[in-house]
C-alpha cells in the first residue's frame, strides 16, 4: 500500500537556513527603526494627567524635546547637556543647555509679541516639549523655564509631557 | 539496489512549527514596540511672556494664583514598591503631603483645592491661573495640579515664581 501522498516530481527540499537569516534581518531592521524613532525620548516615568492630549506630530514636523530625569540631568537626543554631578563645579554649568535653547529658538517660527495687534518684537511661536520624571525636583524644570525666558531665547510656549491614565475598561 | 532506492525516496518534510513560532515572536515584538509610542501625552502650558526682556504694558489682570508647598516629603520607594536604597529612580509614596494655597484658602487636599479653583473659575472664567511651586515640589505634583486646573476649565495657565532657586 502506498500511503504516501507526496508526488516526487513537485516536492521541494526546503532549506531552513536562509529563512532564519531573513527573520534575523527583519528583527534587526525593526529594532533599529524603533531605536531611531525613540531616540529623543529618555526612559522615565511620566506622571499621569487626565487632560493629556495624545502627542501626535506630523511625520517630518520638528518639535524640540528636552528630557529631565529624576537626577536633574538635562538630556537632548540621548546626549547629556547638563549633569549636576559634572557641571555644577564649572563656571557656566548650563552653557550647553543655553546654547541649544538659543539654536532652537532661532529655528522656531516667529510671531509678534502682541500677536493680535501684530506689534512688538518677534518671539518664537512653537512649543518646546519638556519630559520629566514624576519625581524630578520641579526646580530643575523651573531652571529650564528661566532659561527659556532669557534674552536670545524667549520661548514661551511649553508642553509638559504626561501619560494618559490607564482606562478603567482595560481598552 | 535497495540503497539506491532509499536515497531516491528520501524526502524532507517541511516543518511548519518553527515558522509559526517565529511568526508569533515577530507579532509579539511589534505589539510591544507599538504600545510604547502611543502612551505619551502632553499638556500645553505657558511661561509668562514678560519674564526677562519684554514687558507687557497692559494693566495687571487678577489671576488665580495657586501656590504649592511641601508639608511632608514622604517616603521614597523604588519602582517596585520597596524602600529606596539611594540608587536609581524613586517615587514618593502616599505619605507625601503638599499644601495648596489659593488666596487665603489653604488645604492639603487636592480634591478640596480642585473644587475651590473650579468655583473661582465659574465666578469669572476670563481669569488666568498661575502655578507657583516652591522648593521641594516635584514634577508629578505640578502635573497633578495642572491637570486639576484644566479640569476646572482654565485655559490660560502660566508658571511663575522661584526662578532663581538653585
Amino acid at each position: 500500500m502506498n500511503l504516501s501522498k507526496h508526488d516526487p516530481e513537485t516536492d521541494m527540499d526546503l532549506d531552513m537556513t536562509p529563512m532564519i537569516d531573513v527573520v534575523f534581518l527583519l528583527i534587526i531592521f525593526f529594532m533599529i527603526i524603533t531605536d531611531l524613532t525613540q531616540q529623543e525620548l529618555e526612559d522615565l516615568e511620566l506622571p499621569t494627567a487626565t487632560h493629556a492630549v495624545a502627542d501626535k506630530i506630523k511625520p517630518g514636523e520638528w518639535r524640540p524635546i528636552i528630557n529631565i530625569p529624576y537626577d536633574g540631568q538635562m538630556v537632548v537626543k540621548r546626549e547629556i547637556y547638563y549633569d549636576p554631578e559634572v557641571n555644577d563645579s564649572q563656571a557656566q554649568p548650563y552653557l550647553r543647555v543655553k546654547e541649544w535653547l538659543s539654536l532652537v529658538a532661532d529655528k522656531m517660527s516667529q510671531e509678534h509679541f502682541n500677536a493680535e495687534a501684530g506689534t512688538g518684537p518677534m518671539i518664537p511661536d512653537d512649543f518646546l516639549l519638556i519630559r520629566a520624571d514624576q519625581s524630578t525636583a520641579f526646580r530643575h524644570i523651573q531652571k529650564l523655564m528661566a532659561f527659556c525666558g532669557e534674552k536670545g531665547v524667549q520661548i514661551w510656549k511649553v508642553q509638559l509631557a504626561a501619560s494618559e491614565p490607564p482606562s478603567e475598561d482595560g481598552q | 539496489m535497495t540503497q539506491l532506492s532509499e536515497i531516491q525516496t528520501e524526502k524532507h518534510e517541511l516543518e511548519m512549527t518553527p515558522m509559526i513560532d517565529v511568526t508569533f515572536l515577530l507579532l509579539i515584538f511589534f505589539m510591544c514596540t507599538l504600545k510604547f509610542k502611543t502612551l505619551e501625552g502632553k499638556l500645553a502650558a505657558y511661561l509668562p511672556k514678560d519674564v526677562g526682556v519684554n514687558s507687557d504694558d497692559s494693566e495687571p489682570i487678577e489671576k488665580v494664583e495657586i501656590l504649592l508647598q511641601v508639608v511632608t516629603e514622604g517616603n521614597k520607594l523604588d519602582p517596585y514598591g520597596q524602600p529606596w536604597v539611594g540608587d536609581g529612580r524613586f517615587i514618593y509614596d502616599n505619605t507625601r503631603v503638599i499644601q495648596y494655597s489659593v488666596g487665603a484658602r489653604k488645604t492639603n487636599s487636592l480634591a478640596e483645592i480642585s473644587k475651590r479653583i473650579a468655583d473661582l473659575h465659574k465666578q469669572d472664567d476670563e481669569r488666568p491661573a498661575t502655578i507657583d511651586a516652591r522648593p521641594g515640589v516635584v514634577y508629578g505634583d505640578v502635573v497633578k495640579i495642572l491637570d486639576e486646573a484644566m479640569t476646572a476649565g482654565f485655559t490660560d495657565i502660566t508658571f511663575v515664581g522661584a526662578y532663581d532657586v538653585k
